[in-house]
């Protein structure tokens, strides 16, 4: 252990004796990884804000929506469309809408012409729609079993119909779907993978059936799947609810497309990568340079130390120490410099900075590498160095 | 080495007077291939504790040859050399080095000091790989400098010393692992006379029961200090005489 010791500070005092030269080769590591970490570190972080929005919400939401059943206007699923879906064992959650048409909402009884024109969809929803969907609510409550089970005409507003129909936080509202009076008990929060239920209206089932004189069959399902089977569960989501019958089923990952807009420029983070991996290379001949010149220069020293009974390999292991440092040290140093220049760029053009620390380890190990790759063949030139020749005797 | 020190010497052989600590037995060393040059050819020596002798000749004699044989920094072509009784053509080279490490400290003309390195660190350098904690490693290195007077100069650098310092520096690197042979390279050669003298005069004091002390030179006053003169020319020895009028 002492002797590892020893070797340390004798490459150690070897680097900080020609300081200059020890920072010149290093160079080459720290560009090159310098240059990996903010290669990958800018192409990232330049969609870190959709990136960091995804990782909120999810990738594993999935939207089944219901297909035509023999020309059906208002295609639906069947009224256990949830149960069928939570057959799939990868399916965790699942809720269902039905929108409601032909139901006018009104936020006050003389704006009837407006909303007619334009008319705010409403739609009949689970008691577990929020939950699914993972979104909480901006204020008040959802929709629930008492609502149904003591007919309460409860509606919850989307945000943007909350914002379109001046609701307050709080505020003791009634509007009017079809005529008839509900009470706002809440607002559901931006649900950003399916925007269109922001402009909805959500009322219970038990409502849509005997207050809006609607079918009440569930048109669309909102089903959470495990982690990592997204596109598998989706895939068998059809089946299970139509269960082979006439009902379509058409399925689609709402994250799938925020995904694509998230993806870095793969090609660019690869051109800069390479890049790097260049930088690390070259400077790892220059090491091997640098260092074999040294050896030269340093046969004195070399010679002087097998005199007092160094042993070929200390002396090759002193050189090669020397250039491990440089690559421990450049890795590090570049690292650093790295992670900087995207925080500092970052923080120029407003981005969410997004770093991949788990990769930094693999590009300081290349650095290290590389130079201990660089300090082989001068090292093993240093433990073959004949003493007698460096020591100009007699 | 002080009386005390152990019966043994390293690898286990018994430290009796009569038997030497440097042997060569019919040694020839030959260099170049295809021309085959003698630079030693069937030299025999013995170096016994106590010894304090010189080893003289012109250049092309083989003093420099004899000088790396004899501190194990070269093998030879033919013959037997023995540290201790111990062949040291069978030994591998961590064993041979610290064998060097153990029973030889150099001395050389150009002090060969290692220019990044501080007077004290120069001196730790021979106490490197001994398993020693770095304060005992810094201590004993210390000690040394002092016993030359230069305790003041620890933390300079080589090149803030003068000659006569830097050699005195060398020596404490020769002496500070205690060694049984001190071999020295022309050791006054790059020292005006007052150093040299004062060289001299630390190589005379380095004398031991226990110790030998060589010096390669072709500076016959150097060769006058010592008690035993082995005079070489042409790859041989052509005499080995004890100098009764020595030292003064």
């Amino acid at each position: 252990m002492n002797a590892v010791r020893d070797l340390v500070g004798v490459a150690w005092a070897g680097l900080k004796a020609r300081k200059i030269r020890t920072l010149l080769i290093m160079l080459g590591p720290v560009i090159g990884v310098a240059a990996m970490v903010s290669a990958v570190g800018l192409t990232e972080s330049a969609k870190g804000a959709l990136q960091a929005q995804l990782a909120q919400l999810g990738t594993n939401l999935i939207i089944a929506q219901a297909g035509g059943t023999f020309g059906s206007q208002n295609p639906t699923f069947p009224s256990n469309a949830v149960q069928r879906a939570e057959n799939v064992s990868t399916v965790t959650s699942a809720a269902a809408t039905t929108n409601l048409s032909g139901v006018i909402s009104l936020p006050i009884q003389g704006a009837s012409t407006y909303y007619q024109a334009f008319p705010v969809p409403v739609r009949a929803a689970d008691d577990n729609l929020p939950s699914v969907l993972e979104v909480p609510l901006l204020d008040g409550r959802w929709l629930n079993t008492s609502d149904s089970q003591l007919h309460l005409r409860s509606v919850v507003l989307g945000s943007g119909i909350a914002r379109q129909y001046g609701y307050l936080p709080g505020e003791v509202r009634t509007i009017l779907l079809n005529g008839t009076n509900f009470g706002v008990v809440g607002v559901l929060g931006p649900v950003a993978l399916d925007p269109d239920l922001d402009n909805a209206a959500f009322v219970t089932e038990w409502a849509a059936k005997h207050l809006l004189g609607t079918n009440g069959l569930p048109n669309q399902l909102y089903i959470r799947a495990v982690p990592g089977t997204t596109q598998g569960t989706a895939n068998s989501i059809a089946t299970a609810i139509s269960l082979g019958g006439p009902d379509q089923v058409s399925t689609k990952i709402p994250s799938d497309v925020l995904q694509a807009a998230a993806q870095a420029n793969k090609t660019l983070q690869e051109v800069a990568l390479l890049a790097g991996l260049l930088a690390l290379t070259v400077g790892g001949i220059g090491i091997a340079n640098v260092m074999s010149i040294s050896v030269i220069q340093r046969s004195a020293e070399i010679g002087i130390r097998r005199a007092v009974g160094h042993s070929r390999a200390k002396i090759g292991g002193q050189f090669l120490l020397e250039s491990l440092f440089v690559g421990v040290l450049g890795g590090v140093i570049g690292a650093v410099l790295g992670v900087g220049v995207v925080y500092a760029v970052s923080a120029f053009a407003g981005w969410v900075v997004v770093i991949a620390y788990g990769d930094i380890p693999i590009w300081m190990g290349l650095a290290l590498f590389v130079s201990v790759a660089a300090g082989l063949y001068p090292s093993i030139k240093a433990a073959r160095l004949e003493p007698l020749e460096t020591l100009r005797l007699g | 080495m002080s009386a005390t020190s152990s019966d043994t010497l390293p690898y286990g052989a018994p430290r009796i007077r009569d038997h030497p600590l440097l042997e060569l037995e019919e040694v020839s060393r030959i260099y170049g291939e295809e021309v085959e040059v003698y630079a030693l050819r069937d030299v025999s020596l013995q170096i016994f504790p106590g010894d304090f002798m010189s080893i003289v000749g012109p250049s092309g004699s083989g003093k420099s040859t004899m000088l790396g044989l004899l501190g194990v920094l070269d093998l030879p072509t033919a013959g037997t050399i023995r540290i201790a009784g111990q062949d040291v053509s069978t030994l591998d080279d961590p064993t041979r080095s610290r064998l060097r490490g153990n029973s030889i400290g150099f001395v050389f003309q150009q002090f060969h000091l290692i220019p990044h390195l501080t007077a004290l660190g120069n001196v730790e350098t021979a106490l490197l790989y001994r398993d020693l904690r770095s304060r005992d490693r810094r201590e004993r290195a210390y000690l040394a400098l002092e016993r030359f007077g230069l305790a003041d100069r620890a933390d300079h650098r080589p090149v803030q010393m003068s000659g006569g310092e830097q050699q005195r520096v060398a020596l404490a690197r020769a002496i500070v692992t205690d060694p049984l042979v001190i071999l020295a390279d022309e050791p006054t050669g790059a020292l005006d006379s007052v150093n040299a003298a004062n060289v001299l005069d630390i190589f005379r004091s380095l004398e031991s029961p226990e110790r030998a002390v060589v010096m390669v030179t072709h500076d016959q006053t150097v060769a006058g200090t010592a008690r035993r003169k082995v005079s070489m020319r042409d790859g041989r020895i052509v005499s080995d005489e004890r100098q009764s009028d020595a030292m003064q």
